[in-house]
């Protein structure tokens, strides 16, 4: 690629990431208030929801994960400290969304991390957390690095799109790497079908299978049209860095989630929800209820506002 | 222009750290990941169960031989109602190579920490491989957890996953 086409490419990549779509209206205002609150309030879920866990279960590291390569982490095991982690991050989400302190976000990111390094240092590699962890990335890059309310919405939304894209895309190549085209075969699904047997009869005591697993273990050749929808949605998914494919490619993906729960039993609620709000363009419906598409002042703007013009 | 350059900079940046962070983390610095999950389609996997087993059982009176998986002995002991995840029982059953006093004393403590046993707790390595167009799954006893001591399988082969044993297996 010369240097020129590659300077084009870049150009319109920024343009479909980050340009503005016209005037600023309440309703994007409103909506990435929204969103912003769902990261914050995810974030905060976990961390108290992990807390809890590490205080009752987790006395040992047996797998350490990220910092916990560098830093032992034994010492959210116990005295309640994992909980009070959780509290640090809920103080700075606060501090980050009514726009009190530019650090907060990205603070709150790294008290988030050791709260998962902690919790899954038993050796479970968990990704339902990761899309809210990049949230609070992108919200805490946006908050440093910017200081037009303006400019963080629209940086926000094309940070989110551009690493959302390509985790969907990474996770199809690891697919054809791991196990190749033959991915795709309805017999893997088989295999995953009974792995989560195993699971659920260990967490619940029993397991019914639904209707579409019937039909899976009956036929493995309807698993491979399931495998095959999901890794050509996988595959595809970096095209929601371009507006035109934005919002279908996004619905597919929520689609294969929700093909991925009735299949294996396996829901990615974050995750799920989250692209359910990046699926479509809420801002405009928040624009048709407030019956209104004029730039106007909301409380959300108000804050930042202050605290910009005083830091300026 | 400028803060759309200044925004792909920005991502650029960060794309730098996540690729040299995953890239020396076996593809995983949360948030930072790969998306590895389901690449490995169609190797055996091993998970894990956990069955109560009556009061007054004894370690040396019981069979500590592979059994096909429909066959375990003892009742259900379901972990979510007791908020244990089953994956960390899993992980402590698959990924130990050597059953060190600490690795013993963590999976107890999962069972055992801010809450007593009432009956002993036998703990399952559970093993799915394909077998043509059926998946075949047998469970291999690792440790007996009793309310005052714990017992590991006497031999050192079967309590440790990875290693080979002939298995019988249920087909499903």
């Amino acid at each position: 690629m010369s240097a020129r086409s590659s300077n084009q490419f870049l150009d319109t990549l920024g343009r479909h990431l980050f340009g503005a779509d016209g005037p600023e209206t309440r309703g994007d205002r409103l909506y990435f208030r929204i969103v912003e609150l769902f990261i914050l309030g995810y974030a905060v879920w976990f961390c108290w929801d992990w807390g809890l866990y590490i205080q009752q279960n987790i006395s040992s590291v047996l797998l350490p994960l990220g910092l916990a390569n560098y830093v032992d982490v034994s010492f959210l095991f116990g005295h309640n400290v994992a909980l009070l982690n959780a509290g640090l991050v809920a103080l700075l989400g606060g501090l980050g969304f009514f726009r009190f302190w530019r650090p907060a976000y990205l603070l709150a990111l790294v008290a988030f991390h050791f709260q998962y390094v902690a919790r899954y240092s038993l050796g479970e590699i968990s990704h339902g957390s990761n899309l809210i962890g990049m949230g609070v990335l992108g919200l805490g890059v946006a908050l440093v690095a910017f200081r037009s309310e303006s400019v963080r919405r629209r940086f926000t939304f094309g940070f989110l799109y551009f690493f959302i894209g390509l985790g969907y895309t990474s996770a199809a190549v690891c697919k054809l790497i791991g196990t190749g085209i033959m991915w795709p075969d309805g017999r893997h699904l088989l295999m995953w079908i009974a792995e989560r047997k195993v699971d659920t009869l260990s967490k619940f005591g029993a397991f019914e299978p639904n209707v579409l697993q019937e039909w899976v273990l009956t036929d493995y050749h309807v698993g491979t049209a399931i495998l095959l929808f999901g890794l050509f949605t996988e595959a595809i998914s970096f095209l929601m860095w371009w507006r035109p494919y934005r919002y279908p490619v996004v619905l597919l993906v929520v689609g294969m989630h929700f093909g991925i729960y009735v299949s294996m039993n396996i829901f990615f609620a974050a995750s799920t929800y989250f692209l359910i709000l990046l699926s479509l363009p809420w801002n405009r419906v928040f624009d048709a209820l407030l019956e209104t598409d004029a730039p106007g002042l909301s409380l959300s703007d108000v804050l930042p506002r202050r605290r910009t013009r005083a830091s300026q | 222009m400028a803060t759309r350059t200044n925004a792909l900079r920005l991502i650029g940046i960060v794309l730098t750290a996540y690729a040299l962070l995953v890239a020396t983390h076996k593809g995983e610095f949360w948030p930072f990941s790969i998306y590895p999950m389901f690449s490995q389609a169609g190797n055996p996997w091993t998970r894990a169960v956990v069955r109560e087993m009556p009061p007054d059982t004894k370690a040396a009176s019981l069979d500590w031989s592979a059994v096909p998986f429909r066959e375990v002995p003892g009742e259900p002991y379901p972990l979510s109602p007791k908020n244990i995840n089953q994956n960390d029982v899993a992980n402590y059953v698959s990924k130990t190579e050597t059953w060190t006093a600490d690795r013993v004393h963590g999976l107890r403590s999962l069972f055992t920490k801010n809450r007593s046993l009432s009956a002993p707790l036998y703990v399952f390595r559970v093993r799915g491989e394909l077998t043509g167009d059926s998946v075949a799954v047998a469970a291999t006893p690792v440790m007996l957890i009793a309310p005052d001591s714990t017992y590991l399988n006497p031999s050192p082969q079967a309590r440790t996953a990875g290693r080979t044993v002939a298995d019988p297996a249920d087909e499903e």
